[in-house]
């Protein structure tokens, strides 16, 4: 098996996963898929062939799934270019995982009680009305 | 079907799509070919001098080498899109897309795509970030229905 044919997924618990990183890592390696796997402060990494992959992505879901989040992710764990323990430092993307981390809860939430919205189109307005518009916003 | 997201590397917007059966068009799967090259030597040094090249498809010559070494790599996805997400306003520096001059490009370039788009603002509060789910998985519902009527 080459390389390229490997994806590296990070599974990610938002903050009102009902399941501990260890339970999410435990899970993994009882799949007993031909694959890395990487016990992570947010979750896991998992590394292998894509098919394997996604079945162990797929089943780990079932534990809580409106609070486990996954991702692709470029490079292969443990990597030195990447890899804290090489190269010092906060690994990059993880501030934009920090980021969207804050959203994950509410995100979790609106999974469990979705609730219907209607898209709105935005049409464009007529040169009268725009004039009408700015027209009121002067000073 | 194929979804354009952008920002291209949003855990939110990649996770979403894929609970509804769709592919989200990722940055991180075009960094994995780049990353794992063997043709490539001396990573990180992942962009050749022929990404820019590459970008001369998307960006003038004028425009700065990194835009167009960046456009070479988002480029693709989006050529790909048979529809987007766009979130604006994502904080600054988020991840690898630090660059604002192309991510004004890429959704300039997403937009003149024709293909159905949802433009939304990033979240900040609890009621917005609600909002702003339930308006995707509507987004996606609607396509997969538009999908089908279609094949029909």
């Amino acid at each position: 098996m080459s390389e390229e044919d490997e994806v590296t997924r990070m599974v990610i618990l938002g903050p009102a996963a009902q399941v501990s990183q260890s339970q999410v890592v435990g899970e993994l390696h009882m799949l007993e898929l031909p694959l890395t796997i990487k016990s992570t402060c947010y979750g896991a990494v998992v590394h292998g062939k894509e098919e394997d992959v996604m079945k162990a992505i797929q089943e780990i879901r079932k534990l809580d799934p409106a609070n486990i989040f996954t991702k692709d992710r470029g490079f292969p764990p443990g990597d030195p270019r990447r890899c804290r323990a090489k190269r010092g430092g906060a690994r990059e993307g993880f501030h934009q995982l920090e980021k969207e981390f804050e959203l994950l809860g509410y995100v979790g939430e609106a999974l469990e009680w979705p609730e219907p919205v209607i898209l709105k189109k935005h049409s464009k307005i007529s040169p009268e009305e725009f004039k009408k518009i700015a027209e009121e916003c002067e000073p | 079907m194929k979804i354009a997201i952008f920002p291209p590397n949003s855990l939110i917007l990649a996770d979403l799509v894929e609970r509804k059966g769709h592919e989200p068009l990722v940055l991180q799967k075009e960094i994995r070919k780049k990353v794992t090259d063997p043709e490539i030597d001396s990573p990180p040094f992942n962009i050749t001098e022929d990404e820019p090249i590459k970008g001369l498809k998307y960006a003038a010559i004028e425009v700065p080498s990194g835009v167009r070494g960046r456009m070479a790599i988002f480029g693709p996805l989006i050529e790909e899109a048979e529809a987007a997400i766009i979130m604006e306003d994502a904080p600054f520096g988020f991840g690898c897309i630090g660059c604002a001059r192309t991510n004004e490009l890429c959704m300039f370039v997403l937009r003149k795509q024709g293909i159905p788009v949802l433009e939304l603002h990033y979240p900040e509060t609890r009621e917005e970030t609600m909002e702003v789910v339930n308006q995707i998985n509507t987004f996606l519902d609607n396509l997969e229905s538009e999908d089908k009527e279609g094949g029909d």
